[in-house]
């Protein structure tokens, strides 16, 4: 095997068939995106959710939080250990935790030094997919890994690339068979 | 310094339409006749000097930073620079679009270069019968038969992933293991022959060649007929303007990038010119050769899983087991480092093998080894593996890229404040896009992973009738992979 790319013969039929092959790959991969966004549309009925969350080095517990779209999240944070931040990301929110303490300091970083003392921050999920969130008060040495991740769903962007890469797999093997067939012909 | 006169050269040769060709002549555009005055850079004897002190500068920054500057590592140069910066222009720009131009001016053999030419830039000439090839200080040995491949690359890039929490978090340990790297360089050149440290150890060349198949440059000659009938062979023996090839490569039969260190030696040492940069289409390159490169292929596909959990992951529990230097969880890390290691060594390579065995069945290849198939669907996994990565880098910058702003202006993290942006505060740029770029980079990875490797087929099975099917299985592989990437970075 040479491993030249100039090795390989062109396909019978020249561009006219490479533009058919592209053109069947890239309506596999839209088709395949378009099925995932459909199939898994479907959400509950937004509710509150109420969800203690405890920040240690250098993790979150819970480390997923799964909610649907339009849920209203109650976040009471705790810090376990030393200092910790939690920047959501895609909500402008960004706190401020000290260790043993009921309240924790809370700012929008669109707006970087108004800072509030809360007991509780409420997050609207009205935009659905993955947010993660971050610890923003260095921590230690991991601190810049130190991450949770908030799901709202439908999670649009990975059922969209399941699916697209379901329509990939799929229009790639209907292409080439189709051309394996006029090959031999 | 020496500068070497410029040797008098031999009268042109015949028209290159006159000879023949190779097809990888024809795979490209000459970036030599496009761009004037690109040749002349690239033969101007000083380029690679000036390249190499430029980044050895930096380097004693980052490695004085890692001795004495701050232990905290978002607050060092050393890991900021080294692991942000450098890491994202090298897996995201770098490699896919100027293949090892790194290794061009990496500063980690510099030294040991240095010492055996006796010279930062000039060449040192030999003398007597073998006039026309350069000298060089130390034994000179050949590098050892059995290990002239890539196998304590592999190792040595696992060995390092797997204390990787500890390596891109403490900048004393990535001052220990670069530092180490530099004396480990310069030992071997004064044992062995030329770069074998870069050819045969260091940890970073493993991946950079296997990925720089995938790059839209290449040194190649223009014609290859002209090499075949030139006896002097200055590309590998050297001559008055420049050594021989300093990577044991022929470039009048170069056919793949992996082992070309992009020094341009051959530029200036071939007399007709014949030498030149091709810029080509994405994945030019499909051979994998050996199962050493194979299992190369393998361990960066896993190891990005590895590390999309590890570190961009939110579980701490793998987290802790990383980390047990901090956490003291050694028994977790034990049962990490296995994971790793099976997963690099066993696992995926057990899954390939098993797609390709029934590939080959299904393509009805009994001629066809199981050996041939199994190294070459190994491509498969370097477009993929490389978007992979591109993919798992996107959020270090875009997430950690501040830190960039504020250890430029205090890199040892000790209060200094040379720019005024010391203080910047960390923010990420645009987070809630990073899903957003990191799927359609895995669906490009996927694209191409399919389209290569069914050309690979028809190279092993021959016609459609029977490559198509043949690759069926490593698809349904490679998709599910990618889906499990999904996965990680959008779910």
């Amino acid at each position: 095997m040479t491993g030249a790319a100039a090795d390989v013969e062109p396909a019978p039929g020249g561009g006219r068939h490479t533009l058919f092959a592209a053109l069947g790959v890239a309506a596999g991969v839209a088709l395949g995106a378009a099925l995932g966004l459909v199939a898994f549309d479907q959400t509950e009925p937004p509710r509150d959710r109420h969800i203690v969350v405890r920040a240690r080095q250098y993790a979150y517990d819970p480390p997923v939080i799964r909610v649907n779209r339009g849920d209203r999240l109650f976040l009471k944070l705790v810090a376990l250990d030393v200092m910790h931040g939690f920047f959501l990301e895609g909500h402008d929110l960004d706190v401020e935790i000290a260790p043993q303490q009921s309240t924790f300091k809370v700012r929008h970083p669109s707006r970087p030094d108004d800072w509030t003392e809360q007991e509780e921050v409420v997050v609207i999920a009205d935009t659905p997919g993955k947010f993660r969130f971050r610890c923003s008060h260095t921590c230690g040495s991991l601190h810049p890994f130190m991450s949770g991740e908030l799901i709202v769903e439908p999670n649009r962007v990975l059922h969209a690339g399941l699916g697209a890469c379901g329509g990939l797999f799929v229009g790639s093997v209907a292409v080439a068979r189709r051309r394996s067939r006029s090959a031999s012909r | 310094m020496q500068v070497a006169s410029t040797p008098k050269r031999p009268p042109a040769p015949a028209p290159a339409a006159a000879r023949s060709k190779h097809p990888s002549d024809r795979a490209g555009v000459d970036l030599c006749a496009a761009i004037p005055g690109l040749r002349a850079v690239l033969k101007w004897r000083p380029l690679q000097f000036w390249l190499m002190w430029a980044n050895l500068v930096c380097f004693a920054v980052f490695i004085n930073a890692g001795l004495f500057g701050s232990p905290v590592g978002s607050h060092n140069i050393m890991i900021v620079f080294v692991w942000i910066l450098w890491w994202f222009l090298l897996i995201a720009l770098l490699v896919p679009f100027l293949s090892r131009f790194w290794c061009t001016m990496c500063p980690l053999p510099a030294f040991g270069e240095w010492l055996q030419r006796l010279r930062l830039i000039g060449v040192w000439p030999g003398s007597g019968p073998a006039k026309h090839r350069t000298r060089s200080l130390g034994l000179s040995r050949a590098w050892p038969r059995a290990l002239q491949n890539i196998w304590l690359q592999n190792g040595g890039f696992l060995g390092l992933a797997v204390c990787s929490a500890l390596l891109v978090t403490r900048p004393i340990v990535s001052t220990v293991v670069l530092g180490g790297m530099i004396v480990l360089a310069l030992g071997l050149a004064l044992v062995y022959r030329q770069r074998a440290f870069c050819m045969y150890l260091c940890p970073v060349s493993g991946f950079l060649g296997l990925y720089s198949m995938t790059s839209t440059v290449a040194v190649r000659v223009k014609d290859r007929a002209l090499c075949r009938g030139h006896k002097e062979k200055e590309c590998l023996l050297g001559c008055a303007a420049g050594y021989g090839c300093p990577w044991f490569q022929y470039v009048g039969s170069m056919e793949r990038n992996n082992y070309c260190g992009m020094c341009f030696e051959c530029f200036k040492t071939c007399p007709h010119d014949n030498v030149t940069l091709y810029l080509r289409p994405f994945c030019s390159e499909t051979g994998i050769k050996g199962v050493d490169e194979a299992f190369k292929a393998f361990i960066m596909v896993a190891l990005a899983l590895v590390y999309s959990v590890t570190l961009l992951g939110p579980w701490g529990v793998v987290k802790d087991w990383a980390n047990a230097s901090e956490s003291g969880h050694w028994g977790g890390f034990a049962l990490y480092a296995l994971a790793v290691v099976g997963l690099c060594l066993v696992l995926f390579p057990a899954l390939h093998l098993g797609a390709v065995a029934l590939g080959r069945r299904l393509g009805g290849g009994p001629a066809v080894r199981l050996k041939a198939a199994f190294v070459g669907f190994a491509y498969t996994w370097v477009p993929l593996g490389l978007l992979a990565w591109i993919a798992f880098s996107v959020p270090l910058l875009m997430v950690n890229g501040a830190y960039i702003l504020s250890a430029l202006s205090d890199p040892m993290g000790r209060g200094a404040d040379f720019f005024g942006t010391a203080t910047v505060a960390w923010h990420p740029i645009l987070p809630e896009w990073v899903p957003l770029l990191q799927a359609p980079l895995l669906l490009v990875g996927l694209f191409y992973a399919l389209s290569k490797s069914l050309q690979v087929s028809r190279q092993l099975f021959g016609p459609p009738a029977r490559a198509v099917p043949a690759v069926l299985p490593v698809w349904g592989l490679a998709t599910a992979v990618t889906a499990v990437f999904m996965f990680f970075f959008a779910g």
